[in-house]
């Protein structure tokens, strides 16, 4: 008899191991008193997760013609003023060097900027219902883990004579030498921080539409993200979107560009509006 | 889309947002018969504009031998067979532009380069089409042939990058019409790289960006002609403005070239962007592959052409290229002598019809000698 009963706890221990992570309808956080910034940090493990299901950005040009990223999971972990949330989907090849027809993954989450019953349009918002948007990008995580800024670091085989802003005859570091070197990177003199040096894989974006994402004003998400062995678990903490409560609810969606199919921009796969509500005490 | 009039295809055509013409519309002639190649104009580019990291691999100039050099790689024909073959009844296209063609979910008709399909930037030179055999002769236009083709953005009146950018981040400016890239405002999507069809936009891996030739607005906003056009070595180019065909005006030398003797030609106008460099056809070439090229002006363009030196103000006009840095917005001939003026009626450079000639005596008679090197 008391081998028996040994039997039964031992089949429900491994039957509780083998289910699966609870799901939720929607993305449910769980307060915390700490928020993880790491992926494989193990509080995720008391987070449920939330399919969410992606479909092709087809409303508007250029438009994403052929479907790649079926869903992502996603978990959330809420503190007293940030959310944290873990994005997870299946990716077979790691796209993070830029170049000529060559793209990177990358993430985003998006929450309307102020808690409304009647959310904006879920494709980046609309005039007067903007959105909140946090991206995260391959090529940046590469570069804030410590991958090199020379072309040689993205095109191994490059060589290069000489760039002017590295003449012998200015000090290396120097404001002249800064300078120079500004004005020959357009976009990064116009304080455009496309590419590297980064501190941060994460921007923060606001948009009233398609075609209006424009900075956010004072960055505050930051996040990490890994490769797993099938794809990419990414993590994005920002502020808690307004509206979000232990009592009351908001909205979230998810958008997922797949490098080697040369997803960029307008071409992604992307959710349409979930609920996001909190859950517990911290 | 919105309905615009292209008047290089004699008609209206579908664009991506409204006909909106600037006040003054940069524009530039190239006279093909002059260029040797030689890629000047290419390093005064390169080291005046690229010389940063990322910028490595991009030639916002530069010169191909047609019909097999290309850079980057096979960026015409590869448009060409996707476009399929339109006609021309007379001066009218009645094929499809790239806008009109343009697939489901996408703005205009195009293709993306790979990284690869830049690293071949002198594919193709000298390379000549046909054999030359022992003892051939050639005759016009030449059986065997093959001639340089010098590149930059073409400032077109309705860019396909600028149409193709999601987020507006291309512009083209009221005041000149020179199309730029806002630096503070692009996400690097390359959808511009992937639309232009001439294929002057390019990526930088380093910044994010795309960028473009500015056509040295820096220099066209005081009067002076850009780099690649000051350095050349053959002045087989000129700078200007041009009106529309109804407005143009005799004195401006590119109206005259363009609108009024008809001998420069836009470069593939079938694409429907009507380009604002325009080409001096190669007189030695097969005008079947030049119809492809520049459009159906091109039997005309040449006749005129060779027939210049029969033709004073044409003769006078093409001596002025290369002549001065500053832009000629005007330019008049008085007898045997030619003059480059400005918006102010400023004379800017003088030049005569033809060089004066001395003809030294083949026999030295100081020194009682033959000279050398004397017909």
């Amino acid at each position: 008899m008391r081998r028996h009963l040994v039997v039964l706890v031992a089949v429900a221990l491994v039957a509780a191991c083998q289910r699966g992570p609870e799901t939720t309808p929607d993305v449910v956080a769980v307060l915390a008193s700490a928020i993880p910034d790491r992926p494989d940090d193990p509080a995720w493990n008391s987070a449920p997760e939330h399919v969410a299901k992606l479909l092709l950005q087809d409303l508007v040009e250029p438009r994403l013609m052929s479907a790649s990223t079926p869903d992502v999971r996603v978990r959330a972990i809420a503190g007293p003023t940030e959310i944290a949330f873990r994005l997870e989907w299946t990716d077979a090849s790691k796209d993070d060097l830029p170049g000529n027809g060559r793209f990177v993954d990358a993430c985003a989450v998006q929450v309307p900027q102020k808690a409304d019953p009647n959310a904006p349009d879920p494709q980046m918002g609309q005039a007067g219902k903007g959105v909140q948007i946090a991206y995260w990008r391959a090529d940046w995580q590469a570069t804030v883990d410590g991958r090199g800024t020379a072309i040689q670091d993205l095109y191994p085989n490059a060589t290069v004579d000489h760039y002017p802003f590295e003449a012998a005859s200015l000090e290396k570091g120097s404001d002249a030498q800064r300078q120079m070197a500004s004005r020959y990177a357009p976009a990064e003199g116009a304080g455009n921080l496309r590419g590297g040096p980064r501190t941060s894989p994460v921007e923060d974006l606001v948009a009233e539409g398609p075609g209006s994402l424009a900075p956010a004003g004072g960055s505050s998400a930051r996040g990490r993200g890994v490769r797993t062995a099938s794809g990419w678990s990414v993590v994005i903490v920002r502020p808690l979107p307004d509206g979000l409560t232990p009592t009351s609810r908001t909205q979230f969606a998810v958008a997922v560009w797949e490098g080697t199919s040369q997803e960029a921009g307008a071409r992604k796969m992307r959710s349409g509006w979930v609920g996001l509500s909190m859950r517990g005490t911290s | 889309m919105a309905r615009v009039y292209n008047w290089q295809l004699g008609r209206e055509m579908s664009y991506w947002y409204p006909e909106s013409r600037p006040t003054k519309q940069f524009a530039a002639v190239f006279d093909t018969n002059k260029c040797i190649a030689c890629q000047t104009c290419t390093l005064a580019c390169k080291t005046t504009w690229t010389s940063g990291k990322g910028q490595e691999y991009m030639l916002w100039n530069n010169v191909e031998t047609k019909p097999y050099g290309s850079y980057p790689m096979a960026w015409d024909l590869k448009l060409l067979d996707m476009l399929e073959a339109g006609s021309w009844n007379g001066s009218t296209y009645t094929g499809q532009t790239i806008f009109e063609s343009a697939k489901a979910g996408e703005r205009v008709l195009s293709w993306r380069p790979e990284g690869e399909d830049y690293a071949y930037p002198n594919v193709g030179e000298d390379d000549c089409a046909g054999a030359v055999d022992a003892g051939m002769s050639l005759s016009m236009p030449h059986m065997a042939w093959f001639y340089y083709l010098a590149r930059i953005c073409n400032h077109c009146t309705y860019p396909a990058c600028l149409a193709s950018c999601p987020r507006g981040s291309i512009y083209k400016r009221p005041e000149d019409g020179i199309v730029l890239v806002d630096q503070g405002r692009c996400r690097g999507y390359q959808e511009c790289v992937k639309g232009c069809p001439y294929k002057k936009v390019f990526f930088n891996p380093m910044t994010g960006t795309s960028e473009k030739c500015i056509a040295c607005y820096p220099k066209m906003e005081v009067g002076l002609q850009p780099q690649c056009f000051v350095n050349c070595i053959g002045k087989i180019r000129m700078a200007g403005y041009i009106s529309k065909p109804e407005q143009a005006r005799p004195d401006n030398p590119i109206d005259y070239l363009v609108h009024l003797r008809k001998i420069a030609l836009p470069l593939y106008p079938q694409y429907g962007l009507e380009p604002n460099v325009y080409y001096i056809p190669p007189i030695h070439v097969p005008p079947k592959f030049l119809r492809q090229m520049f459009g159906p002006g091109v039997d005309a363009a040449i006749a005129a052409y060779r027939n210049a030196a029969n033709d004073p103000d044409l003769a006078g006009l093409l001596s002025l290229f290369g002549a001065t840095e500053s832009v000629m917005t005007r330019w008049v001939r008085r007898g045997e002598e030619v003059a480059g003026v400005d918006d102010h009626g400023t004379t800017l450079v003088r030049v005569p019809m033809r060089e004066p000639v001395h003809v030294r005596a083949g026999f030295d008679k100081v020194y009682q000698i033959m000279r050398s090197n004397c017909p």
